[in-house]
């Protein structure tokens, strides 16, 4: 019911052209708190391994809540430098050596209207620059538009920044001719969203055909038991993953208090197993997805 | 090996009774615990609840029904790899009403450290690690099966720091904190909000609004709000007790654009606290109404405070505890009033506390154990829960007018949540229909007000109808109604002519909320009316409110100000606050205009031109100096003042020299050093050749004159730079000048010719047989520049010092700048034959000096070894607040650490560093090596407090390099010189700071402990000689005055002091002052505990002393000055400052270093 009206509101853009995923890629996924989110839920990542059950496709979910370009989420105790904010976002990419990035922002930043529009740009160029040593193929992700949520204005100001700022984006992609995902899709349901702006749990799953569609991926049955296990199985990685990048206590376990109570620190490596043994689980449950 | 030194510590404890001698923790069992405790009298304590009904409560709150929601982790402090977060929502219920807990539900789990949580909105919101959710059960009754995320972004760098303190305002928002580590970044849909340090943030769950109520704190456990909606908080490590809270406020430690000016408690000096409520309602006696409630979490002690109004803000006062006890896992960290009108209290219990100190898996920790204490009136009624949940719109709004704030707070909850369509109709009624004339009729309809808002309905009608039907409301409740009125929908006209008003009441509490109240309208105008505060009186909160609101509202009134349109009606004396609150370059030319206007008030006059000294360029620097220059009227703390404003101004903003200076010279052989000095520098800083001669006579001078006085003039001289200057400073480096001479020249030299210093100093340092402690400061000039410490060792190589004690200085230099100098330290160790390196202590021999601590340490000669000058403890760790500020406060810490902790940190200083005494070290564009706790960051410069317990100053974009050090500005290597015994006499008394039953626990008398004495200088005996020794009672800046502090009992040892005979066969004589902070004037009382020998003066006006001296104080910072003749005196002094009854006096004693 829910994803049919959700359906009904699809509005037939241009054909897109699929994304070739790879046996053996490695995505990391940087943006804010869209990002970030999605990773307890889980259903766009596996909607992409649904897709294709045939090739073994890691997530990393680097998302970070207000994160901008600009990466002002990261910085911690350095907030107040911006250029170690910046190289924080770029460390963490590319330590991860990744094949694929998804690059998701725009929404943070439309805030400052047409005006903050060139800093943006700029920054995003930046950003995509210092992410090539990976030589990953890149993929930028528009925002989300906003949408009616009780007890706040109507979204039209907001939405017409963020279909400039979508716009730029869409931009910056096509000179550099590298893939651009259109996410500017209404869903309108009251549900999907409690404060018009973040999508809940029911907006996560309404969402993720079109989320399939914006990278022409096929739409598989998400309601099916066994896209229901694997779903499962690909938020209890990121749980543990999440655990393992984003450590509570960093100011102890690698922050400058670390020579009190660093020694914790080695726990760190200790996750890997456990990460490994929940993504030979993912790969198992994929393969049955085929069956 | 540390259950040895814990089995050690039961050992000696009274509670020794209640501890299996051999137990690594206490016996749990709450009645032992139960009977350590020493109740406040006609109170009692029974236990509510233990476990296993819950474990290790973090926050709890009640809901309406009269339920206990906890928030439990057994994760803290940290969760293991491939662990489940599973921590739980626990509620607890009396369903027989006895008085006790008998049903226990977990409401939630899969939790993450849940920090807080306040139920509400048909479920509970919960802060989740990163995160805030709200869960809820389907079915009424069940588990909660619905999670929804509200906000997330918050940053988790320290799990005792993530979002905590969950509380409904009165005005239905929901407030929380976080701690200082915290990097918060939350979308929300009018954008991302930061906040990249402590602070309160309130939210509306009705639209996601969020916003940051008030900046600061290192741990704000505590935030609770007073019947009229004030808001009150304290801090888990900032020591400065509790404090009121100024909307938009910035307190310590804050982060933002307006970070350089901050608020303080009310009680600097306390213990740490957790937790805060406001006594409230029938069961409790009359004087204990609206008194707050707070935990000294290390000192096991339950703390109550009563406020009394003080100006715009309040005086709180320290009385009798609700409880104490030495029971070491009783940790009190929460507090609530409950539906029965009694006090509960949420007991960690858990003999270690937090985790920076101790090891995340150290088996000490319990992670089982959690208790519920309620605390009972003796022989008064209980108050009958209220049926709330099922009761009719006007029967809960008959509940708003409860005694109890209790019941007034939840009714309003669930009348929130019947939502607007049903209640508002019927709040409207019920406020038109308020008698006008019944007693709390203010309070009332505030209740009512504060329901309206939670609705965000336009208040409009209130101005009608109910708000303006009784005449003179009570100041409070105008108050709460600006700040309510002021972010309404309501008509801007309507919120002006309030505020405009309420700027014009007689009350500073309704001024200060209007003051603010206008800094979120952003517009120009909302200056100009915040202004006309400045017509009424002015206290130190208001005029930091209008300070703050100026800035804020920067953005709208600067532009129309420079335009022409804005003229603040002509007024200099509210453009010149203005102007001077936002220390905006742009403005030097109004400020000009201000000063050659001549029409400022006279008590304004020196502010601006300190203002034209931190903005202006050359010319206005130079109209600086030749204002201070012209002596006629102005004090010697004025002039200097205004000189080194000027001297930083060249030093930060780089200002050129002027065309033309006068008053320079003047200024340069003023009769005041603290003149002088700076004056000098100017001279040096901008090469002023006409006074180039002033510099260059006082330092070579043959003359006896005070080494530092020539240090400075021969800094100047090095300035210049110029191949003269090098030749003269060299020269009285020479070996035939006098020993100080030759030590401040070869510091002036490593300035201009570093090599050319070194050269000098090695033979120096060799040779000089008498180690001054100034000598550091050689040492420092060389090591704190590339290079120098290598070639210093090269110039000693080889060379025998006269006096090892020289060679144990420079070491200490090397460890106060925190630089690797592996080849300088050798070097001096050889030079002056001192021993090996000290290695760092093994576990064993931290557990022999624990274990001696306990077997032989005697607490009262530790004492004297802690005040020993050569250890200059405080110097940089204060008691109760009198001290130096280098170092954490010592007041409770034997109450929370444990001794192998004390040991540690005396021999490691560095092992575990105190959040908020972290070192950042900087080095300079130009090879500066800086290093010390940061004060602040903004206005682009960073403030660092140095080991020496000095702010400086260092513009930001002259930082070359900035990293956090992993050393602790307290030196290592501090106690090597002490005997055994020493050592465990002092770690003894460490260990004895603050605990509840000793002779040293903390105490609530308010003692004088911070002193200022004058030392027998050359320059001070000539002062007195020339005057009289009175004349100290009238000091304006003239003599220099050596700190002193009063020991733990809170006298002063006299036979410490220095004393001096100004003429021959006159007696021995000691000066002593302090000072008292007097907020509000008025009577109140000094007890001196003899007063032979005394002659005392209260600013310049001679008072007789007594055992009791009731005086009449008048409003600002007054000195008490106290001669004392040795001849008629031997006993100690000891000085205690006390309430007279009635008196509207508000006066607190100066504390610091």
């Amino acid at each position: 019911m829910l994803l049919s009206a959700a359906f009904a509101l699809l509005i037939a853009a241009e054909p897109v052209k699929p994304f070739e995923f790879k046996d053996g890629d490695r995505v990391a996924w940087i943006g804010g708190t869209l990002v970030e989110r999605e990773q307890r839920y889980g259903h766009w990542e596996t909607a992409l391994i649904a897709a294709n059950p045939d090739k073994n496709i890691t997530f990393r979910n680097l998302g970070w809540s207000g994160d901008t370009v600009h990466a002002e989420s990261r910085g911690r105790f350095d907030f107040n430098s911006p250029e170690k904010c910046f190289k924080q976002l770029v460390d963490q990419t590319l330590a991860l050596k990744p094949t694929v990035i998804f690059v998701s922002y725009g929404t943070n930043e439309s805030f400052e209207g047409k005006d903050g529009l060139p800093k943006f740009e700029k920054g995003l160029e930046k950003l995509l620059d210092a992410l090539k040593p990976t030589s990953a193929r890149v993929v930028l992700f528009s925002p989300l538009p906003f949408v009616k949520a009780a007890g706040l204005p109507n979204p039209r100001a907001p939405n017409a920044n963020l279909s400039l700022y979508g716009d730029a984006i869409k931009a910056v992609a096509t000179k550099r001719g590298i893939v651009f995902a259109n996410l500017m899709h209404n869903l309108g349901d009251t549900e999907s969203t409690d404060n018009g702006i973040h999508l809940t749990e029911v907006g996560y799953y309404a969402f993720a055909p079109f989320f399939a569609d914006s990278l022409g991926q096929p739409r598989r049955d998400f309601s099916s038991e066994k896209f229901e296990l694997l779903r499962k199985a690909v938020v209890a990685k990121n749980e543990q993953f999440f655990n393992k990048w984003r450590p509570q206590n960093e100011t102890y376990l690698t922050g400058f208090r670390k020579h009190e109570q660093g020694k914790n620190a080695k726990e760190i490596a200790e996750f890997d197993p456990f990460i490994s043994k929940v993504e030979e689980e993912i790969a198992k449950l994929r393969k049955e997805l085929k069956k | 090996m540390r259950t040895y030194t814990l089995a050690l510590l039961f050992a000696l404890s009274p509670s020794l009774a209640l501890a299996q001698p051999k137990a690594i923790v206490p016996d749990p069992d709450p009645e032992l615990e139960r009977k350590t405790f020493t109740v406040a009298p006609g109170f009692e304590v029974t236990l509510w609840a233990a476990d296993p009904l819950l474990a290790k409560p973090i926050q709890m709150n009640f809901d309406p029904q009269g339920r206990l929601w906890v928030a439990s982790s057994e994760i803290y402090p940290q969760i293991k790899p491939g662990e489940k977060a599973n921590d739980k929502i626990i509620v607890l219920e009396d369903t027989k009403g006895a008085g006790r807990a008998d049903k226990t539900t977990v409401f939630a789990d899969g939790l993450l450290i849940p920090t807080g949580l306040e139920p509400g909105d048909g479920g509970v919101y919960v802060a989740n690690s990163t995160e805030i959710v709200h869960l809820s059960a389907s079915k009424p009754g069940g588990k909660a099966d619905k999670k929804r995320v509200v906000l997330s972004g918050f940053g988790t760098e320290d799990t005792h720091h993530i979002i905590h303190t969950f509380r409904w305002g009165p005005d239905c928002r929901l407030y929380f904190n976080q701690s200082i580590y915290i990097h918060s970044h939350v979308e929300t849909p009018t954008g991302v909000k930061r906040l990249n340090a402590g602070g309160i943030w309130r939210f509306n769950p009705d639209n996601t609004q969020l916003d940051i109520f008030a900046r600061g704190w290192v741990n704000s456990w505590g935030h609770a709000f007073d019947k009229y909606g004030q808001s009150l908080a304290t801090d888990g490590a900032g020591g400065e007790g509790i404090n009121h809270v100024v909307p938009g406020g910035y307190y310590l430690t804050s982060q933002g654009p307006h970070a350089q000016r901050v608020l303080h408690g009310m009680n600097p000096g306390s213990p740490k606290f957790c937790g805060l409520e406001v006594i409230s309602g029938r069961h409790f006696p009359d004087d204990w109404q609206g008194d707050v409630i707070t935990n000294d979490f290390r000192g096991h002690r339950v703390c109550r405070f009563k406020l009394k109004e003080d100006g715009s803000t309040f005086a709180a006062r320290e009385m009798t505890e609700v409880i104490k006890s030495n029971h070491p896992a009783f940790r009190p960290i929460d507090v609530k009033m409950g539906p029965d009108g009694a006090l509960y209290i949420a007991d960690w219990y858990n003999p270690i506390i937090q985790h920076g100190e101790v090891d995340f898996r150290d088996p000490r920790r319990d992670k089982t154990h959690g208790r519920i204490w309620r605390v009972t009136a003796k022989g008064r009624d209980l108050v009958k829960p209220p049926k709330l949940v099922d009761a009719t719109v006007p029967e809960l709004l008959e509940q708003l007018k409860a005694p109890e704030q209790w019941t007034r707070q939840q009714a309003k909850r669930v009348l929130k949540e019947r939502g607007a369509d049903k209640v508002l109709p019927e709040l409207e009624k019920w406020l038109s229909d308020l008698d006008p004339t019944a007693a709390d009729v203010d309070q009332h309809r505030l209740e009512g007000l504060w329901l309206h808002q939670g609705f965000d309905r336009d208040l409009v009608l209130l101005g009608k109808s109910a708000v303006i039907a009784k005449k003179a409301p009570l100041p409070e409740f105008t108050a709460a109604f600006i700040r309510i009125m002021a972010t309404s929908t309501a008509d801007k006209a309507v919120r002006q002519s309030f505020v405009e008003k309420a700027l014009q009441s007689n009350n500073a509490r309704v001024r200060l909320e209007a003051i603010r109240a206008v800094a979120k309208w952003d517009t120009a105008d909302a200056a100009t009316i915040a202004l006309a505060a400045l017509d009424k009186p002015m206290d130190r909160i208001l005029d930091y409110a209008l300070w703050l609101t100026i800035r804020e509202l920067e953005p709208y009134w600067l532009p129309e100000f420079q335009a022409g349109k804005l003229t603040f009606g002509g007024d200099a004396k509210k453009l010149a606050f203005a102007l001077n609150a936002i220390g905006n370059k742009d403005t030097i030319k109004p400020v000009l205009a201000l000063i050659d206007g001549g029409k400022v008030p006279k008590e304004n006059v020196q502010g601006l031109y300190l203002l034209l000294a931190q903005i202006g360029g050359p010319e206005e620097l130079a109209k600086v100096l030749a204002h201070a220059g012209r002596e006629s009227g102005s004090t010697i703390a004025d002039r200097a003042e205004l000189t080194q404003a000027v001297e930083d101004a060249i030093r930060t903003r780089k200002v050129p020299a002027p065309k033309l200076t006068t008053g320079l010279e003047t200024l340069s052989t003023d009769k005041a050093t603290v003149v002088r000095r700076p004056a000098m520098q100017i001279v040096g800083l901008w090469k002023l050749k006409e006074l180039r001669v002033v510099v260059e006579t006082l330092a070579t001078t043959k003359a006896a004159i005070p080494a530092d006085e020539r240090g400075a003039a021969l800094e100047s001289l090095a300035l210049f730079g110029d191949a003269e200057a090098k030749k003269l400073i060299s020269k009285m480096c020479e070996a035939e000048q006098e020993d100080e001479v030759c030590r401040v020249a070869i510091i002036a030299l490593a300035s201009v010719d570093l090599p050319a210093a070194i050269d000098h100093a090695g033979r120096y340092v060799a040779y000089i047989k008498k180690a001054d402690p100034e000598l550091v400061d050689l040492f420092a000039a060389i090591i704190n520049r590339k290079g120098g410490a290598t070639a210093l060792a090269k110039a000693i190589e080889g060379k025998k010092f006269q006096s090892a004690d020289v060679a144990k200085i420079g070491l200490k230099a090397i460890r106060a700048t925190g630089q690797p100098a592996d080849d300088l330290t050798a070097a001096l160790m050889r030079a002056g034959d001192l021993a090996a390196a000290r290695k760092p202590p093994t576990e064993a021999e931290v557990k022999v000096l624990a274990a001696d601590a306990l077997t032989i340490g005697d607490a009262a000669r530790g004492e004297l070894v802690y005040r020993r000058k050569e250890l200059q403890c405080i110097a940089c760790h204060a008691y109760a607040g009198a001290g130096g500020l280098v170092g954490p406060d010592m007041t409770s810490i034997g109450a929370s650490a444990q001794v192998d902790y004390l040991v540690d940190s005396l021999l490691l200083p560095h092992k575990a560093i105190k959040e908020g005494f972290d070192v950042t070290r900087v080095v300079t564009t130009d090879d500066k090596v800086l290093q010390g706790v940061k004060v602040r960051e903004a206005d682009g410069v960073l403030v660092l407090r140095t080991a020496e317990d000095k702010e400086i100053t260092i513009p930001v974009k002259d930082i070359a390099e900035r990293s956090k050090s992993t050393k602790s500005l307290m030196p290592e290597g501090i106690t090597d010189q002490l005997t055994k015994q020493d050592f465990a006499d002092l770690t003894r008394f460490l260990s004895e700071l603050g605990k509840v039953g000793g002779n040293y626990a903390p105490s609530k008398a308010r003692v004088v402990r911070r002193w200022q004495v004058i030392e027998p200088t050359q320059a001070n005996l000539n002062l007195f000689r020339r005057a009289r020794v009175s004349a100290a009672a009238e000091d304006g800046g003239a003599f220099t005055w050596s700190p002193a502090y009063s020991k733990v009992s809170g006298d002063l040892p006299l036979a410490e002091q220095p004393k001096f005979t100004v003429w021959n066969d006159t007696a021995a004589q000691t000066v002593l002052r302090f000072q008292l902070d007097v907020t509000t004037a008025g009577a109140a009382k000094l007890k001196f505990n003899a007063v032979a020998g005394l002659t005392v003066y209260v600013g310049n006006a001679p008072i007789e002393p007594k055992a009791e001296t009731l005086l009449e104080f008048k409003s600002g910072v007054q000195t008490v000055t106290i001669l004392i003749d040795r001849s008629k005196r031997t006993e100690d002094v000891r000085v205690e400052l006390e309430d007279v009854e009635k008196s509207p006096a508000r006066v607190s004693i100066v504390g610091g270093k």
